[in-house]
């Protein structure tokens, strides 16, 4: 598939477009935001099927990647984006799925020197999945008081994070070495515990559960 | 009362007063009293004489005037020639009056002359002088012939018509008139300790500067410590200013080190290690199925690494640079110039270990952000640092180059943050960069004391 790679590290463009290209995609870097946001602004050639960028961007060094991936979802919806970030922070994860979580991934560059881990990302991702570091979720959750997720088993929890993560049932059941039925009850368990309407879909259950952390945990 | 401490210690404490017959004291306010008599009997008697009859004349005569006004000067000339004897004498300091005024014109002179308080203060104590010392001396003089007559009574008087006049019995009268000699001989010599004290008391309240000019002196006096109280409050709060404003220099120095530290490890290091990262994996995934590509990825993988640690070491120099601690400064410096693109002459002289390490480590400082700096803008041929301990003890390095010059320390800039580290160690930061003529950066920094 075509994939755009924004990354003002040469050196890990390279790298990352190496291993992408040995893995049969065909690759397109950019340095800049303003490069990447002018390749993909116009309506002119087709969008390619993921875009990756890293946070932190040239000019200013900050939030330059985020935004553009912000501004580039608001103007293709559908266009899957992963995002890298050299710290993981819940308030840039926010601001990513703000308008929905279809086709999009968050995640801590170092993930990407965990080759297949980084890989199995781009493919969920472009498969209009939702990708979301664990630690983000940890973050998330760490917000929580103790009391607001005691209704729920350790199992439950453990499930709830891996959900967050963006993983599917089957995901789940290999993670935590269960069999598949056993996670579907916990699921629907902890739906029921926490009054979410039960979801099939596996982005708009992440979706579902962020939005049910971030309002418990801000209201705190 | 002074004056009566050093002129007449009778009158201050009994054993004094039982010594006085003996004391020094006496003999001093004896010699005092009498060349203060004849003095009063001579010019003083001149003086206030003058002064009187100048004085009566002038609503008569109009020669009056100038005869009394060249009176009062004679009597301000009399006063000093008294101020001086009675410091020999006494030793009691009667401190001079200011200068009688000067008028331009004649007229004014004259006026002036005669409207001199001091000048007839002076003349009246030369009235008073004659009459103080004319008084007592006789009185001392008279108690002491006393003192004498009662000894020659007691000694040979047995017929003599005093003790048969009296009517007494021959040892009653001895004992009386040795009673009386006695108590004459300590009336002299108090009386004479009194009178030298009453003509000091007189020195010193009519020779003395004016009541007006005692005031006028202590009001400038007053004012003066105002003003130097108010220069050292002034100081101070200039300091406090200058350690704030340093302070908050150092912070954000401090910050902005950080900040490029940050940037440094993101950039480098981390970059890399993600890379190596990434390159392994390739590795990794290709050693089945393309084991020539590979090997090419763990090539790259390897590159990485040598790369990151030599980044590291760059990163971990810049933040501080152990052959700073393990050689010293002149080391340090020597490493410094040797990694310079710009070729760079080191000249220290001396020992710099007494700076302490705070110093020496804000001059490697100075010299490595200097000497980057001639690399990358000054474009010179070559560049001095040069490193020596002054006087204070003060560190002084100085980093010279044949370059363009027209540097400045903008906000931001390292050179800025390198005045806010020397600001925080008290040190002075000055740079001289005039366009087209070199730059000269000259850092002095207190040594630990």
């Amino acid at each position: 598939m075509r994939i755009v790679i924004a990354e003002d590290s040469v050196l890990l463009l390279d790298g990352l477009t190496r291993l992408l290209t040995a893995e049969g995609h065909e690759v397109a870097g950019h340095t800049t935001a303003d490069s990447l946001v002018r390749a993909l602004s116009g309506t002119g050639p087709a969008l390619p099927d993921l875009l990756v960028t890293d946070v932190r961007m040239p000019p200013s060094h900050t939030d330059e990647g985020l935004r553009a991936a912000v501004h580039l979802r608001s103007l293709h919806p559908n266009l899957p984006v992963l995002v890298l970030s050299q710290y993981v922070e819940q308030s840039y994860a926010s601001e990513l799925f703000a308008r929905g979580a279809r086709g999009l991934g968050y995640v801590l560059k170092d993930r990407v020197a965990d080759v297949d881990e980084f890989l199995d990302a781009v493919a969920r991702v472009s498969a209009g999945g939702t990708v979301l570091d664990p630690e983000v979720v940890t973050q998330i959750m760490a917000r929580h008081p103790g009391s607001d997720l005691d209704v729920l088993t350790r199992r439950e929890r453990e499930v709830l994070a891996l959900m967050a993560e963006g993983r599917s049932n089957t995901a789940i059941a290999d993670r935590l070495v269960v069999g598949l039925p056993a996670v579907e009850k916990h699921v629907t368990n902890l739906f029921m515990k926490l009054g979410l309407p039960p979801a099939t879909d596996d982005h708009r259950r992440v979706l579902a559960v962020l939005r049910w952390l971030d309002q418990n945990g801000s209201s705190r | 009362m002074t004056s009566a401490d050093e002129a007449a210690p009778a009158l201050t404490s009994g054993a004094a007063l039982l010594r006085a017959p003996a004391a020094r004291a006496t003999a001093r306010a004896l010699a005092a009293l009498a060349v203060g008599w004849l003095w009063a009997l001579t010019a003083g008697l001149v003086v206030w004489v003058l002064v009187l009859v100048s004085a009566v004349l002038v609503p008569a005569l109009g020669v009056g005037l100038p005869l009394l006004a060249l009176s009062l000067r004679g009597a301000r000339a009399f006063a000093a020639a008294e101020r001086t004897r009675i410091e020999v004498q006494t030793g009691v300091v009667v401190p001079a009056p200011g200068r009688p005024p000067v008028g331009a014109r004649r007229w004014d002179r004259l006026r002036d002359a005669v409207g001199d308080g001091r000048a007839w203060s002076a003349a009246l104590y030369a009235f008073l002088l004659w009459l103080t010392t004319t008084v007592f001396f006789a009185l001392a003089g008279a108690l002491a012939s006393g003192s004498v007559a009662g000894v020659v009574l007691a000694a040979a008087g047995q017929d003599t018509v005093v003790a048969r006049w009296s009517g007494l019995p021959w040892p009653a009268v001895v004992v009386l008139a040795l009673v009386a000699a006695a108590a004459c001989l300590w009336g002299a010599a108090v009386a004479t300790q009194y009178g030298s004290a009453l003509v000091v008391r007189a020195a010193r309240s009519l020779l003395g500067p004016s009541a007006t000019e005692v005031a006028r002196a202590r009001a400038l006096a007053a004012e003066q410590d105002a003003q130097t109280a108010a220069a050292e409050a002034h100081t101070a709060r200039e300091r406090a200013v200058e350690l704030t404003e340093s302070r908050s220099a150092a912070v954000s120095a401090a910050d902005t080190e950080r900040r490029r530290i940050e940037r440094d490890l993101h950039d480098g290091a981390q970059q890399r290690l993600v890379a190596l990262g990434v390159e392994l994996g390739v590795a990794r995934r290709l050693a089945d199925r393309d084991p020539g590509h590979a090997v090419a990825a763990l090539d790259l993988a390897h590159r990485e690494v040598k790369e990151a640690l030599g980044e590291l070491r760059d990163l971990v120099r810049g933040i501080h640079p152990a052959v700073l601690s393990d050689r010293g400064l002149d080391a340090a410096l020597s490493a410094l110039a040797g990694r310079s693109p710009v070729p760079v002459r080191v000249e220290v002289e001396g020992d710099l270990t007494p700076a302490g390490t705070a110093a020496q480590a804000a001059a490697y400082f100075v010299v490595a952000e200097a000497l980057t700096n001639v690399a990358k803008h000054a474009g010179a041929r070559s560049a001095e640092v040069r490193a020596a301990l002054v006087p204070g003890p003060r560190l002084r390095v100085t980093v010279s180059d044949d370059g363009r010059g027209g540097a400045r320390a903008t906000p931001g800039s390292g050179l800025e943050g390198l005045r806010g580290r020397v600001a925080a160690l008290d040190g002075t930061f000055e740079l001289e960069s005039p366009p087209g003529a070199g730059t000269r950066l000259t850092v002095e920094v207190p040594c630990a004391s």
